[in-house]
C-alpha cells in the first residue's frame, strides 16, 4: 500500500521543476490558448451560431463557450502527459535521475499528475477570462470553475499518463489523440446537448471525463444545479483515485525493472 | 577512536535476469568503506545492472545485497538518501541552468534552500564550473557536463557514490580532471564504486577491483596483486613471421613462461623476466617480425580472463 502513497514533499519537488521550466517559456506557450477558443467561438458561435440561435434556452455562443474552459484543461493535460513526459523520460532520461534520489515512482507520478492539472488549470483560467470578457459568463458561480477544473485536469493527466506508461513508441500517440481525445472532444455534450438524442449516447457520454467537466463548467457558467455539479465532480475525483495506481505501476515496471 | 563497520557494499549470490537473459549470475562481492572499488568488464558483463541493483534502479531477483547495512530489496528510499549516483548516461535538465541543476537535486534530497545553495555554490566550486553556473547545459563541453554530474550526485552528501563509467567519452585533460575530483572525494572519506573499461583508470583509481564476463565475477583482488597473479611482471609481445609455428614456439618456452595469448599473429608470453626470455629465443627456428617487452597491465588480465573476441 505504501508504494502508492506518495510524500508531498518529494512530490512537490516534482512539481517545482516542472513550473520552474513553464515560467520560462510560458509566453511562447500560451498565446495560442488565448487565441484557440477565440477560433472556436468565431467558427461554432458566431458562424454556426447565426443558424442555431438557442439551446436549451441559452443562446448557442453561450451555450458552447464554458464547455471551451474543459476542453483547453483536456488538450492541456493531454499534450503534457504525453509528449512532454515521453520526452522527459525517454529523450532527456531524467527519471533515471529522479529515481536513483529518495522519489520514488509514486512521488515522480504524483509531482507530473499535480503539475499537469496546474497548468490546464492556468489554461482554463485564461479561457474563462477571454469568455468573460465575450459577456459569455452570466454567473457569479463561474468563479469556482478553477477549483473543478483543477480536478479534471487530474483526471486526463491520470489517463494520459497511463497512456504514455504503457506504450513503447512514440509513434502510438496518434491512436490516443484520434481514438481517444479527439472523439472525446467532439461527443462530451461541448457542441450540442445529448436530450434529442438516444437514450444510450447519453450513457456513452457518462463514461468521458470531459461530459463532467463540462457539466460542471457550464452549469457554474450559466444557472448551476448543485447536484449535477456536485456528482460529476465525484465522478472525476472517484475515476482519479482508482485509476493512479495504473501508471505507478505501469511506470514501476518500465523504470525500475 | 576508530569504530569497527561493517562494508558498505556486501552482495551474496545477487541474481538478476531480464526475460530470458541473465544478466548478473550469483555475484558475491564486499566494498569495504572509504575505498575505491572498481567493476571492470566488456560490455554486456553485467557491470550496469549491478550499479542499478545498488542504486535502486533493478529490483534484486536472487540472492542478498547490503547497501551502508541496509537491505536493498526493503529500504530502497533510505538507501538512495545516502548515496549518490553518476549514471553512464549524461540526463542533466537542459531546461534548467547549471546551478539550477543542483538545486533541483537538493530538492529531490529534501534540502532546505538557503542550505542548498550553500550546497551549490561549493560544489561549483569543486567542480570548476563557478563562472558557467547561470549557463544552461547544452553550453558545455562533454568534460564539464562530467563534472556537473558529479557535483549533482554530492549534492545529497552521500556516504556511498555509484559511478557507471565516468570517464567514457571524455578527452584526456577532461579525464584528468575528474580523476582529480574522484581522488579529492576519497580523501574525504567516500566510498567509491565504479564501472569502466579503462585499464589505467581502473589501475590508478581503484584499490581493488573486480572483473565481471557474462554475469559472474572472474577474479577479485588488488589491481597490482591481479597482474602479477594473472600474467607475471612483464609481457613479451611478438610478432610473428609467416613461417613461425607458435605453438611449437610455446612449447619450446614451457616452464619459463606463466601463460601466453595468440591473436592473429600476435603471441603475448607472461613472464617475470621477459628481457631474458627474448634473449634466450632461438631467432633461427621462430622468425619475427618484431618483438617488445614491456611491463604487465591490468588490460593483459583483462584480455586474459575475458577473452579478445568482440563482444556485441
Amino acid at each position: 500500500m505504501s508504494e502508492y502513497v506518495p510524500v508531498p514533499r518529494l512530490a512537490g519537488a516534482v512539481w517545482l521543476r516542472n513550473a520552474r521550466v513553464f515560467s520560462k517559456l510560458w509566453r511562447g506557450a500560451l498565446l495560442p490558448t488565448f487565441l484557440d477558443p477565440f477560433l472556436y467561438l468565431l467558427a461554432l458561435g458566431f458562424g454556426l451560431g447565426t443558424y442555431v440561435a438557442h439551446i436549451n434556452g441559452i443562446p448557442y455562443k453561450e451555450f458552447i463557450a464554458p464547455g471551451l474552459i474543459a476542453s483547453a484543461a483536456m488538450w492541456s493535460s493531454a499534450f503534457e502527459t504525453t509528449y512532454n513526459v515521453y520526452f522527459r523520460m525517454n529523450e532527456l532520461r531524467l527519471y533515471d535521475n529522479v529515481l536513483s534520489t529518495p522519489v520514488e515512482v509514486q512521488d515522480l507520478v504524483a509531482g507530473d499528475l499535480a503539475w499537469s492539472a496546474t497548468r490546464a488549470t492556468i489554461y482554463g483560467i485564461v479561457v474563462l477570462a477571454v469568455i468573460a470578457i465575450f459577456g459569455l459568463v452570466s454567473s457569479w458561480w463561474a468563479l469556482l470553475i478553477p477549483f473543478f477544473v483543477v480536478l479534471g485536469g487530474i483526471c486526463f493527466s491520470v489517463i494520459g499518463y497511463t497512456f504514455t506508461a504503457l506504450i513503447p513508441k512514440i509513434d502510438l500517440y496518434s491512436y490516443f489523440f484520434t481514438l481517444g481525445i479527439t472523439p472525446m472532444f467532439l461527443f462530451s455534450g461541448l457542441f450540442f446537448p445529448f436530450s434529442q438524442l438516444p437514450d444510450w449516447v447519453h450513457v456513452v457520454a457518462w463514461f468521458m471525463p470531459l461530459y463532467h467537466l463540462v457539466e460542471i463548467t457550464r452549469g457554474l457558467a450559466t444557472d448551476p444545479a448543485f447536484w449535477s455539479v456536485a456528482g460529476s465532480a465525484l465522478w472525476l475525483a472517484v475515476v482519479s483515485a482508482v485509476l493512479f495506481t495504473v501508471p505507478v505501476r505501469a511506470l514501476r515496471r518500465k523504470l525500475v525493472a | 577512536m576508530e569504530v569497527e563497520i561493517g562494508p558498505a557494499v556486501s552482495a551474496r549470490a545477487l541474481s538478476k535476469r531480464f526475460g530470458d537473459r541473465v544478466a548478473v549470475d550469483g555475484i558475491d562481492f564486499d566494498v569495504e568503506p572509504g575505498i575505491c572499488f572498481g567493476f571492470l568488464g566488456p560490455n554486456g558483463a553485467g557491470k550496469t545492472t549491478t550499479m542499478k541493483t545498488i542504486y535502486g534502479l533493478a529490483t534484486v531477483d536472487r540472492g542478498q545485497l547490503t547497501v551502508l547495512g541496509l537491505e536493498a530489496a526493503r529500504d530502497r528510499r533510505e538507501i538512495k538518501s545516502r548515496i549518490g549516483v553518476v549514471p553512464q548516461e549524461t540526463n542533466l535538465d537542459g531546461d534548467l541552468t547549471v546551478r539550477e541543476n543542483l538545486m533541483q537535486q537538493a530538492l529531490y534530497f529534501g534540502i532546505d534552500s538557503g542550505k542548498a545553495a550553500e550546497r551549490a555554490a561549493e560544489l561549483l566550486e569543486f567542480s570548476l564550473l563557478s563562472d558557467r553556473a547561470d549557463e544552461r547545459i547544452h553550453g558545455l563541453s562533454g568534460g564539464m557536463k562530467r563534472r556537473l554530474l558529479i557535483s549533482r550526485a554530492l549534492m545529497g552528501d552521500p556516504e556511498l557514490v555509484v559511478l557507471d563509467e565516468p570517464t567514457t567519452g571524455l578527452d584526456p585533460q577532461a579525464r584528468l580532471a575528474v580523476w582529480g575530483a574522484l581522488d579529492r572525494l576519497r580523501r574525504r572519506g567516500v566510498t567509491l564504486l565504479l564501472t569502466t573499461h579503462y585499464m589505467e583508470e581502473a589501475e590508478r583509481l581503484c584499490d581493488r577491483l573486480v572483473i565481471m564476463d557474462e554475469g559472474r565475477i572472474v577474479a577479485d583482488g588488488r589491481p597490482a596483486d591481479l597482474v602479477r597473479g594473472h600474467v607475471g611482471r612483464e609481457v613479451l609481445e611478438l610478432r610473428l613471421d609467416e613461417g613461425c609455428d607458435a605453438e611449437r614456439l610455446v612449447g619450446s618456452l614451457d616452464g619459463r613462461i606463466q601463460g601466453h595469448d595468440l591473436s592473429e599473429r600476435t603471441l603475448m608470453l607472461y613472464a617475470d623476466n621477459a628481457e631474458a626470455l627474448l634473449e634466450g629465443l632461438d631467432h633461427d627456428a621462430f622468425p619475427t617480425e618484431s618483438a617488445v617487452v614491456r611491463r604487465a597491465t591490468l588490460e593483459d588480465v583483462f584480455l586474459r580472463l575475458t577473452g579478445r573476441s568482440l563482444r556485441e
